[in-house]
């Protein structure tokens, strides 16, 4: 465990010295800033244009995040060759898989965090009155990135970052439109819509399990067996995908 | 003492090219590493070496053979605590400092107290002449530092063995008179040494031992004393030959049948004397010409 917490905390400063984490952070900070201004456009729905512009730039840039630096950590290390000298210590290659998506999650959690307390202040600094629902739209986009990020980071065991961010942007896309996929087939009678349906829905993670940003932004109660079913659900995902890719380079031969 | 290392019958093909056929790297490599010793792993380029290290190490998976480790074990965590290794290119974390490079390894590799492991890095960076550059970057590192940054980390868990690839490759001379005296004194303090190299000349005066590979099969395994001895040593005979200064060199064994030849034309012997190959000629005639 404490090689997988050395790895994580280098991964997690490896990132932060990179100069592309800034220009993402400013990226969603200018976002974050016009929100505030298509808030003032409107008289009667300002807060909810300000929150909902504001979710939507912290999404983009936690997804952003995910399948851009998840697709070169691994692919840097073996393009480098200094996964060389690191798998020549007495870590597995499980532990080394873990300790590098860790290392995102630790980047992701800290980028959201201070991207959301910048919300806050704009917010605040409008008068809008931040309910608790805030915290589980910005749960949902937490959950939805690291499975996105363990996503990459399969991917990147076997293929170069260009592949990993187009397969990952086009199953982003398909994740979801899942829900709606879902309802159409559930009105279908084709039977071979539904079996399509069915098929992917079980190769393909249903990214829509993880939007509760418009239940955030009006208000809506969200149950607590929906949160613990959601974390379950990426938890699951999350495992397949790191599972799959030490799988995957597990026998790999680093010459 | 048991054997630090011992390689049997080490196996190892790839498939290559768009129509896959199988290359055979490894050809069944055998030899040993005894502890405390430093042993010399020569050969020409494509012999094999790096490849051998890889499946030493685990970062290559041998396709037929066996490596036991001090004695008794199979390669496993525990073993490869007990194990360093520099890369043959030091590709390392750039982005971060000398201090936090040696950190970062002596974290994975042992389970020390951070107080005691910065005490221990502050002596091997002085071991290695960098502790004026601990605090500075590895990116702004020239090669010779970033060799000697490599050594460190190889060295920093205190291992029983060393596995050097190419270490002293693109260093200019200074920095392979440090480096050659840092691994010197590594096998003094009871560390095997095993190290790949071009430089036959750093072999030569470092190595006890040398193993040489030649197209993935060992072609010599035994002492650099003997190696010299049982290849080396040839004749040299100068004499006149109508007035012209000839120089003939001579296998041992048929050194005195053609002294005597020579005598019974009556040529003028001007000397006959023994001659040692160097490491260089001997690996010449062993690697290259396939002399055995």
């Amino acid at each position: 465990m404490k090689s997988v917490w050395i790895i994580a905390h280098n991964t997690f400063r490896e990132i932060i010295r990179d100069r592309i984490l800034y220009g993402l952070i400013i990226f969603a900070l200018l976002l974050i800033g016009l929100s505030l201004i298509l808030g003032q456009l409107s008289f009667s729905e300002q807060m909810r244009i300000s929150l909902d512009f504001g979710f939507a730039a912290i999404h983009i840039s936690a997804v952003i995040l995910s399948i851009f630096i998840g697709s070169t950590l691994v692919f840097k290390e073996i393009d480098k060759k200094t996964v060389m000298t690191l798998l020549a210590r007495p870590i597995t290659r499980f532990q080394f898989l873990i300790g590098k998506a860790l290392g995102l999650v630790m980047v992701i959690g800290t980028v959201l965090v201070g991207l959301s307390a910048v919300l806050l202040i704009v917010l605040i600094s409008m008068g809008v009155l931040v309910e608790a629902n805030f915290t589980v739209g910005l749960y949902g986009i937490f959950l939805e990135s690291i499975v996105l990020l363990s996503m990459a980071l399969m991917f990147s065991t076997f293929t170069r970052p260009v592949m990993v961010v187009s397969a990952c942007l086009g199953l982003f896309l398909i994740g979801h439109w899942m829900g709606s996929l879902e309802f159409f087939a559930q009105k279908s009678k084709a039977q071979s819509f539904i079996a399509f349906e069915r098929f992917l829905s079980t190769v393909i993670p249903n990214l829509e399990s993880f939007n509760w940003r418009s239940l955030a932004i009006y208000g809506d109660s969200i149950s607590t067996d929906l949160l613990l079913s959601a974390s379950f659900y990426s938890s699951i995902w999350v495992m397949i995908f790191l599972v799959t890719a030490t799988l995957i380079i597990w026998r790999k031969d680093f010459g | 003492m048991a054997k630090v290392l011992e390689v049997t019958d080490l196996r190892k093909s790839f498939k290559k090219g768009f129509i896959p056929t199988t290359v055979e790297v490894l050809k069944g490599v055998s030899f040993s590493v005894e502890p405390g010793t430093i042993t010399g792993f020569l050969g020409a380029n494509g012999a094999g070496k790096t490849t051998t290290m890889k499946c030493l190490l685990g970062l290559i998976y041998p396709t037929d053979g066996k490596m036991v480790y001090f004695g008794n074990r199979e390669l496993d965590s525990q073993v490869k605590k007990r194990i360093g290794f520099l890369p043959e290119h030091p590709y390392f974390y750039e982005y971060l400092t000398g201090m936090e490079f040696l950190l970062f390894y002596g974290g994975i590799s042992t389970s020390l107290k951070r107080s005691v492991l910065k005490d221990r890095i502050h002596d091997l960076l002085k071991r290695v002449d960098l502790f004026h550059a601990k605090d500075r970057q590895l990116r702004a590192y020239s090669k010779g530092m970033l060799q000697k940054i490599g050594l460190a980390q190889a060295l920093i868990h205190d291992p029983e063995f060393v596995i050097l690839d190419e270490p002293m490759s693109g260093l200019d001379p200074d920095g392979r008179y440090y480096l050659r005296e840092i691994i010197k004194d590594t096998a003094k303090r009871g560390t095997a040494v095993f190290f790949s190299s071009h430089l036959l000349n750093d072999a030569e005066t470092l190595c006890q031992n040398l193993v040489i590979l030649k197209n993935g099969a060992v072609a010599y395994e035994g002492t650099t004393h003997n190696l010299l001895n049982k290849l080396g040593i040839e004749f040299e005979i100068r004499y006149y030959d109508q007035e012209k200064l000839v120089t003939e060199k001579i296998e041992r064994d048929k050194a005195n049948q053609r002294l005597g030849e020579l005598i019974g034309q009556k040529k003028e012997i001007v000397s006959f004397r023994e001659t040692v190959q160097s490491l260089e000629e001997a690996f010449i005639d062993l690697a290259l010409k396939g002399v055995k």
